[in-house]
């Protein structure tokens, strides 16, 4: 009886959890496959934690900037980032959303702290937490636009407000700067050319 | 029995018999011929060991030779170690850059989105 | 301004090869073994040619090297004069020297059965006609050391030969 029991709960422990890589971040899901099959630009970052801390010993402590960078990213376990830009709309499908979302929800820890579906524009935003004794220890944001859908995952110590000061860094792009059009609508256009990143199809980032 | 020692035994105070004694010992210990193939032995052994230091030292040069090109190839290694680690490190902060520029646009995106709910809320 | 004196190896092996192998045979007792010490010293001495100053320097150093190696290869044999004595017998029950007696040739068997110390001070003393000062230098023993050697030695070997002697006069 406990036998079996212990293997209906390892069963769906395997279904919900994803494959986990040395590093703590997750292998890439069977999806971000066939989205990266279908995009015109692929951005995909993995550092571990090991990585991180590497990088952040060619941050100058002297530059503002870099040492801005690197009081973000110390102690954090990983940083997980996809970004798929497509020639069209209609690339992708709720349903992959759906199970992008189901794949990097893991476990009882998570929360979600946005859920928001444009039916009309087919745009939405989902933004979980991962609580550790009231602390933030992770944070995921999944945001798909029409030809755009983006993953960010950091694992670890998350420093909101150096998280919040993101635009302070220069280089990145302001939080928040918007640029709006007569009817209060932000150009989205415009932002996209200023804050993306212009990276070459094809993985860019490095696992541990 | 007590021999005094001198360079002249036969002249010392010790017995007839004990002169006698080491006159016979004298004999006794002539030198002996050394056999004819002593030499020959001696000078081919020593021709084919000359032979083996000479190679060793040829041995030795080129090990020090091997080791100083390999101790200035580490060197140069070490140098080029320190460079690629600089590369690497920098390729790495790159990275963690790039992965910054799409959260905080992916941020901004939420900010958006989120501030035109509100909007559209209060226009409800 | 007096040139300094080259050693030439060949004309060393073929001046005192003698004196080195009869040392070594007096020492070790065995003809087989006293050719491989002749041999050994001879190309230490080759070994060695730079630091060779003179020719009295080179006998001096031949005797000395002689007895140390003599001694070197007894220790490594691991022979005592019991076992020795048996050996002698083997060995120099072979042709014997003409020129020699047959006390002389007892003598020389009855040498290899006395202590080392002892052995080398009398080769030393009567086959290389050395002082006790110039056998301490050669052995690099105290000069008492060597006068008492000397003298127990010949002590000893003098019992053997008279024990030995009457044993071969008896057998005539």
């Amino acid at each position: 009886m406990m036998n079996r029991m212990a293997i209906w709960v390892l069963g769906m422990a395997g279904l919900a959890v994803p494959a986990i890589a040395q590093s703590g971040l997750p292998m890439p899901s069977p999806v971000e496959k066939e989205l990266a099959a279908r995009a015109s630009n692929v951005t995909e970052v993995t550092l571990g934690k090991n990585m991180l801390a590497f990088a952040a010993k060619f941050l100058d402590g002297k530059d503002k900037d870099d040492e801005a960078t690197r009081h973000l990213i110390e102690g954090l376990d990983g940083i997980y980032v996809r970004s798929y830009e497509f020639d069209k709309e209609g690339q992708y499908s709720p349903v992959e959303i759906e199970k992008l979302r189901s794949y990097f929800q893991t476990g009882g820890e998570w929360s979600s702290i946005v859920h928001e579906h444009d039916k009309k524009s087919g745009e939405s935003t989902d933004v979980m937490m991962k609580m550790v004794n009231g602390n933030p220890h992770g944070l995921f944001v999944l945001d798909a636009e029409p030809k755009e859908l983006s993953i960010v995952l950091i694992l670890g110590p998350v420093k909101m407000e150096d998280l919040s000061r993101l635009s302070g860094i220069g280089g990145l792009g302001a939080l928040g700067d918007l640029d709006m059009d007569s009817h209060g609508n932000a150009n989205k256009n415009k932002d996209k050319e200023k804050d993306k990143a212009k990276a070459p199809k094809g993985k860019d980032g490095g696992d541990e | 029995m007590d021999f005094e020692w001198t360079d002249q035994p036969e002249k010392a105070g010790s017995s007839e018999q004990d002169r006698e004694f080491e006159l016979e010992l004298r004999r006794a210990m002539e030198r002996r011929p050394a056999p004819p193939s002593l030499k020959r032995r001696i000078m081919q052994k020593r021709s084919s060991q000359r032979t083996a230091r000479q190679r060793t030292t040829v041995i030795w040069w080129q090990r020090l030779a091997a080791s100083l090109l390999i101790g200035a190839v580490l060197a140069g290694g070490f140098g080029w170690r320190q460079m690629e680690e600089r590369r690497k490190g920098e390729e790495a902060k790159q990275q963690v850059m790039t992965a910054l520029r799409i959260t905080n646009q992916v941020l901004n995106n939420m900010n958006r989105k989120l501030a035109e709910h509100d909007r559209s809320d209060n226009g409800k | 301004m007096a040139q300094r004196w080259q050693p030439d190896f060949e004309q060393l092996v073929d001046e005192h090869q003698s004196m080195v192998f009869s040392l070594a045979w007096r020492m070790t007792g065995d003809r087989g073994l006293a050719e491989e010490v002749a041999q050994d010293v001879f190309l230490e001495l080759d070994r060695h040619m730079e630091r060779i100053e003179s020719p009295e320097h080179a006998l001096n150093w031949l005797r000395r090297v002689s007895v140390s190696r003599s001694a070197d290869a007894l220790r490594r044999r691991r022979v005592r004069g019991v076992d020795l004595w048996v050996e002698i017998e083997d060995k120099h029950g072979a042709p014997v020297e003409e020129r020699q007696s047959p006390l002389e040739t007892r003598l020389e068997q009855l040498l290899s059965t006395l202590p080392e110390a002892q052995r080398a001070a009398l080769v030393l003393r009567y086959q290389e006609d050395l002082t006790p000062e110039e056998i301490a230098a050669a052995v690099e023993a105290p000069l008492a050391t060597v006068k008492s050697n000397l003298h127990r030695g010949l002590k000893l070997l003098r019992a053997k030969a008279s024990t030995h002697l009457k044993e071969f006069i008896r057998g005539l």
